[in-house]
């Protein structure tokens, strides 16, 4: 309105102060300070949220309202949501001192040129809102890592929205952004941009070390116990550092973190990593294993080999050991430890664990007389429910005697999910299949899975035989003398000299493998090999 | 219908340096806004600390104390906080908002040598309902002293 149509009379009149006219407004205005505190409240905000307005915070009226000086949030329109669920559109304009100028309209959410400013659920910044603020800061002071940007992913999140339900694992999310609020100052840019992934913008010039400090906190804080409708809940927080650098964009500096992010989930979570130049080259080079090994199954670029092991009583073969090879034409022979953790990570080990299966039931199938192959399992294959499946497909196939097949697990298989793991050994046990413990003596090696089960042999971990050590000894004469006493057999691997063999002969172990004994083999030279070895035993008879 | 009454304790490490006077600034400002905050919010319970540590017992509506558990989840100096219980009770133990400031006077070191430790303090070895009576009994003492 111009000061033209305003007729004479009127303008003569003085007018009320400023005070009262906004006591005149229906819609509630207050003013918040620095903090947060609300220093000024209009009648109608008086009317609407309480009398005693003024003292109270924004965030004790709006209980999903974060008042973490988000870029978000000043200057600009987002929905807030009371504790009885109202909707209130806020309008923030920032005035001199710190202060702000707050009008709330009753009403539905806002609209955005590009989505919703703020995250419903928690009162941060959505993705898109992060991303403005970032190229934004980025601009005005990108060059010098002054901006750092943390990656936050919270770990067993998906544990608890299953077990305790969603209402919870959305209170859970609410207390979160509170804590990462909490934490960061008023001047960084809290977003939650994805179910249980936050991120962090720390913008004013960062000081020496000051980021690494706040990703350490972020790290202690969020993973600190949470009390939620009377549930206790335990959850950590993985973050991911990288600073900003000259000529970086949003998305540069956002990958860069999610990568770190990566690298702190790999390195075991519930830590912070800081980006280094090369973590984009390992994560490459991991990529590429990962295609590689994705076709290595249909390429035919796995072999096994089968490594024999023997009676000590009767000095005979009496099956091998098959062992997983990988020829790849560039990389070489890939060793195990350096692929099998990744196809374990992909999920990729549950079909190669099956051909491994099935090649080795189907060359079994031919040696001689009642020749055991033992296939390692590993943990992820007892998780994917086929197990018992492959198993049985694998012998009917091949024609193998079930009691011809040996399947070797590690602790690992028995850490989680113990009654179905179990449920499934019993299942194979009852198919007629051997089972043993592989690798025993270390980990933990729980006496309490030996009597939960009834291995059919323990195999002992080779540090214990190539041990000279008089505590060696001891371990093998003890673990010795546990099988005995359960009924379990036990193997001694890793027997590489004459030596170690006469030790664990004193010991009465039952079955050895090892270099000495047979080294691993192609399936073409076992029939030769088991000649020989015929021939030797009967000379040295 | 009475709301249900819960029960919190829990004992956390303090990351307060024990110089300058720094911790006993700390611990009384500490003290003070516990005493603020849970006579608005309807907590009534224990705090005890030593040098070493913070022990609470925090009852009230359920809200209310998951409320004031999380702000000391958010306060720094709080440092391995170790939930103890968190259950439902029949009935509030304590009448009002009792601390126990625990300093190392002969006295407090005395007392506490009595429930089983034999030097020091360690909140640590105690159960979460063996805290219980000792913050009761230590309750009850102040009480009877500031009478």
């Amino acid at each position: 309105m111009n000061a033209a149509a305003i007729p004479i009379a009127a303008r003569e009149t003085p007018l009320p102060t400023s005070e009262r006219i906004l006591d005149g407004l229906a819609e509630p205005v207050v003013v918040v300070n620095a903090d947060g505190e609300i220093v000024y409240a209009n009648t109608a905000g008086e009317k609407t949220f309480g009398v005693w307005l003024v003292g109270r915070s924004l965030a004790d009226l709006f209980p999903y309202y974060l008042h973490s000086g988000q870029a978000a949030t000043v200057g600009r329109v987002s929905t807030l949501t009371t504790e009885d669920h109202t909707k209130y559109i806020a309008r923030f304009e920032p005035m001199e001192n710190g202060l702000c100028v707050v009008s709330l309209h009753a009403g539905g959410a806002a609209n955005h040129e590009d989505g919703p400013a703020c995250d419903e659920l928690t009162g941060l910044a959505t993705r898109n809102c992060f991303m403005r603020a970032l190229d934004v800061a980025l601009v005005e002071r990108g060059d010098l890592g002054e901006i750092a940007v943390h990656c936050i992913d919270l770990d067993r999140f998906k544990l608890v929205n299953d077990t305790l339900g969603h209402a919870i694992g959305d209170a859970l999310l609410k207390k979160v952004a509170e804590r990462l609020a909490k934490a960061c100052r008023k001047e960084d840019v809290v977003a939650r941009i994805g179910g249980d992934e936050f991120v962090v913008l720390q913008c004013a010039p960062v000081r020496e070390g000051e980021a690494e400090r706040l990703a350490n906190r972020l790290v202690d804080l969020l993973g600190r116990t949470y009390v939620l409708n009377g549930h206790t809940v335990n959850i950590g927080a993985s973050v991911g550092l990288a600073y900003s650098g000259s000529g970086y964009q949003g998305r540069d500096v956002m990958r860069n973190a999610d990568l770190a992010l990566y690298e702190a989930k790999r390195a075991g979570r519930a830590r912070f990593r800081c980006f280094e130049f090369g973590m984009d080259a390992n994560l490459r080079e991991r990529r590429e294993l990962e295609i590689d090994l994705r076709r290595a199954l249909a390429l035919k670029q796995f072999e096994l080999h089968y490594q024999p092991f023997l009676d000590l009583k009767s000095n005979r073969v009496i099956g091998f050991e098959a062992l997983l090879r990988w020829h790849h034409p560039r990389r070489g022979n890939v060793p195990p430890l350096d692929f099998i953790p990744l196809a374990e990570e992909t999920g990729l080990i549950v079909t190669i664990g099956e051909w491994v299966l099935r090649s080795a039931c189907e060359a079994a199938a031919n040696w001689p007389g009642d020749m055991v192959a033992a296939v390692n399992v590993s943990p992820l294959q007892f998780k994917s429910d086929t197990l018992l499946e492959t198993v049985s497909s694998a012998l009917e196939r091949s024609g193998l005697p079930a009691s011809r097949l040996e399947v070797e697990i590690t602790e690992g298989a028995l850490l989680d999910d113990t009654e179905n793991v179990l449920a499934t050994l019993h299942a194979l046990r009852d198919l007629g299949v051997h089972i043993s413990m592989d690798d025993f003596g270390t980990g933990y090696s729980s006496l309490a899975y030996l009597q939960k089960f009834p291995f059919s042999k323990i195999k002992l971990d080779r540090s214990f035989v190539a041990g000279t050590g008089a505590d060696c000894d001891a371990i093998l004469k003890a673990v010795a003398g546990l099988g005995t006493s359960l009924g379990m057999a036990i193997t001694a691997e890793g027997v590489e000299t004459d030596e170690q063999l006469n030790r664990i002969r004193e010991e009465r172990c039952t079955y050895v493998q090892g270099y000495l004994t047979g080294r691993p083999m192609t399936v073409d030279r076992i029939a030769r090999f088991l000649e020989n070895g015929q021939q030797r035993t009967e000379a040295a008879s | 219908m009475s709301t249900v009454i819960y029960r919190l304790v829990y004992y956390s490490r303090n990351h307060i340096p024990d110089q300058n006077g720094e911790l006993d600034a700390e611990i009384k400002q500490i003290l003070e806004r516990s005493r603020v905050n849970n006579d608005k919010d309807g907590i009534t319970g224990a705090l005890l600390f030593n040098a070493g540590c913070f022990a609470q017992v925090l009852e009230g509506p359920l809200d209310a104390v998951e409320r004031t558990f999380e702000r000391i989840q958010q306060d720094e100096r709080h440092g391995d906080v170790s939930l103890l219980a968190l259950e439902p009770i029949a009935e509030r133990a304590f009448g009002s908002w009792a601390m126990g400031f625990l300093g190392r006077s002969e006295t407090n070191a005395h007392r506490f040598a009595e429930v089983g430790t034999k030097s020091g303090f360690d909140v640590a070895r105690l159960s979460g309902d063996e805290i219980h009576s000792v913050l009761k009994r230590l309750a009850i003492e102040e009480e009877a002293a500031a009478a």
